[in-house]
């Protein structure tokens, strides 16, 4: 039972990871920056149950806002470029938080051993469940009752004038203009929006693995985080919790019999069901 | 001052290296104004089949045959990709193709490490036991052999695009994809096309890789993919003497950054330079006119 509540953890986050590409992708930016965002709200809020003694929710709640404070101050001069050199600007900027991490030493001695992030050798112990005798189950309840906040938030988002705002500008940019939608004060709210996101997963990311390092925040996360979104269509959130289960679960888990072979099918599925169903899994059909 | 020198002159010698990927990237970009992730990876993919096929014929490795391979295997590669990951998704598209390239991202590298069990390659040197010597200040005969090759294929480039009836059709295209149709351009083969050429460029950028670097190994894609982008917007998108330009300033800072930084915080830099000039200069070094 506890693998079935580890993949439900693992599809938690990465749903999180998703969301939080999902709610900019509606603008119609691609960001790649999502998983430094991810990297930022894991390291504060490590930090702050490991070396401050915080409880977790509060240091949740400040690694979300630090990923939100993030994204809004990358997302000013990133955003002044469009489409494709802003896949760029943000890839680099994810590159760089992760670099800045590779080269982050701040370890404090506490009883016996030092703890803290190591550069390279990443940040190990961050034990707050297992020392306050956390289950699995419990994990994955507290993991998931965020998850389902959020889909509950963005669902009504996309129910409410701010839905329709951001979609309009994700639809076309200088119709949206016309009728006196301030694109940057979008786009950024977008971006902040989903910094916070990220900034949480990462946060509950950092405590269920308990042991996080630069080389978890690479290129290949920040494309997992818009890969979700893309593959799942953009329509409404589930499209991005069908596209984790599908990835995680089935891609990941479910052929895990396969061996080496898994890895091979993983791209070519990819590539097929982009060819298949240009606007993902559960978008619209059509052009 | 005389260590600067030299630091920075390798830089920009491997620079060109960058130079050809960004150009590749560029060029797609230009011609169909889409990303292509998979880019690096078909890249080095080019490189490793031209290694494993003259190994498989020959038994040993020539290095000109083996660059020949590289360049052969990178076009069918290109054309792949286009086949694989364009050729059926709506032009309008825009982010279906940057996801099926990433797929194809992912493919090429797990179908390399499948068929080398993961074990980096090596990869046959030219002129590395060269040295041209200029008083303390030396040049390596391997990185000046990447750079007279990376020169050549640029010249190459620039004369197709520049000098014939099909570089005529790819900027027509580049320029208008709807207006080069009603002049009766066949887009799709230009696109197919442009995609083989990229790849052939590519195939040599991944030996040239290949040979200065001294082996070939799949975790060489995502830095090289990074450092093409990096090179592609600084160039300014579309623009391949911005490519070439940015490739060997890129080469050359990354150099020095090494030097006096280390080499985890080289690539730091590079990103920060990337981002002075999306801040002061998002043009790029060579604004694209319009």
């Amino acid at each position: 039972m506890d693998f079935y509540f580890g993949l439900a953890q693992t599809v938690g986050i990465h749903t999180l990871l998703g969301l939080s590409a999902y709610i900019v992708l509606l603008t119609g930016q691609v960001s790649l920056a999502q998983a430094a965002f991810f990297a930022i709200g894991a390291y504060a809020a490590g930090m702050l149950t490991v070396l401050a003694g915080w409880h977790v929710v509060p240091a949740l709640g400040v690694g979300s806002i630090l990923g939100a404070v993030t994204a809004c101050a990358a997302g000013f001069p990133a955003l002044r470029v469009k489409g494709l050199m802003l896949v760029v600007a943000t890839l680099a900027f994810g590159e760089g938080v992760r670099l800045f991490f590779f080269n982050f030493d701040y370890q404090v001695a506490k009883g016996e051993i030092r703890v803290g992030p190591l550069g390279g050798e990443g940040f190990r112990q961050i034990r707050f469940f297992p020392e306050h005798g956390w289950a699995t189950g419990e994990v994955m309840l507290f993991i998931w009752v965020f998850v389902i906040g959020v889909m509950a938030l963005l669902w009504w988002f996309d129910r409410s004038r701010y839905g329709a705002v951001l979609r309009s500008v994700g639809e076309d940019e200088v119709a949206a203009q016309s009728v006196g939608i301030n694109l940057t004060a979008v786009k950024v709210s977008a971006m902040t929006v989903g910094g916070a996101i990220a900034g949480a997963g990462g946060g509950l990311y950092a405590h269920y693995t308990t042991h996080i390092e630069h080389a978890n925040f690479n290129v290949l996360l920040a494309t997992f985080a818009i890969a979700y979104p893309i593959v799942g269509g953009l329509r409404n959130v589930f499209g991005t919790l069908a596209a984790v289960i599908f990835v995680q679960a089935f891609l990941i888990e479910g052929l895990r019999f396969l061996g080496d072979w898994r890895n091979l099918l993983f791209g070519a599925l990819i590539v097929l069901a982009m060819n298949l169903r240009p606007h993902g899994l559960f978008g619209r059909r059509g052009a | 001052m005389l260590d600067f020198l030299q630091t920075l002159s390798d830089g920009v010698l491997f620079g060109a290296t960058y130079a050809l990927i960004g150009i590749g990237f560029t060029l797609v970009f230009g011609v169909m104004h889409k990303l292509n992730l998979s880019y690096g990876a078909a890249s080095v993919g080019g490189a490793y089949c031209g290694l494993m096929i003259v190994k498989a014929l020959l038994g040993t490795t020539p290095a000109w045959l083996v660059f020949l391979g590289a360049l052969l295997g990178g076009g069918v590669l290109g054309w792949i990709v286009y086949v694989l990951c364009f050729h059926f998704i709506p032009l309008s598209n825009p982010l279906a193709p940057l996801m099926s390239t990433m797929g194809m991202l992912l493919l090429i590298d797990e179908v390399i490490v499948h068929l080398t069990a993961g074990m980096p390659q090596n990869y046959p040197a030219v002129f590395d036991d060269v040295m041209l010597r200029f008083g303390e200040f030396t040049l390596r005969g391997d990185l000046l052999v990447v750079f007279a090759v990376a020169v050549l294929c640029m010249i190459g480039l620039l004369a197709l695009l520049y000098r014939t009836r099909l570089g005529l059709a790819t900027r027509a295209v580049a320029q208008h994809a709807v207006a080069a149709e009603l002049c009766g351009i066949r887009v799709a083969r230009v696109n197919a096309t442009t995609f083989v050429v990229t790849g052939l460029l590519g195939g040599i950028a991944g030996a040239l890789i290949g040979a200065s670097v001294g082996a070939l190994s799949p975790l060489l894609t995502t830095p090289l993919t990074v450092k093409g982008l990096i090179v592609t917007v600084i160039g300014g998108l579309g623009s391949i003497p911005g490519a070439i330009v940015a490739g060997l300033l890129v080469g050359g800072f990354e150099n020095v950054f090494q030097q006096f930084r280390g080499v985890t915080e080289r690539d730091m830099y590079v990103m920060l330079l990337l981002f002075a000039f999306l801040v002061f200069r998002p043009g790029g070094l060579f604004p694209a006119k319009s």
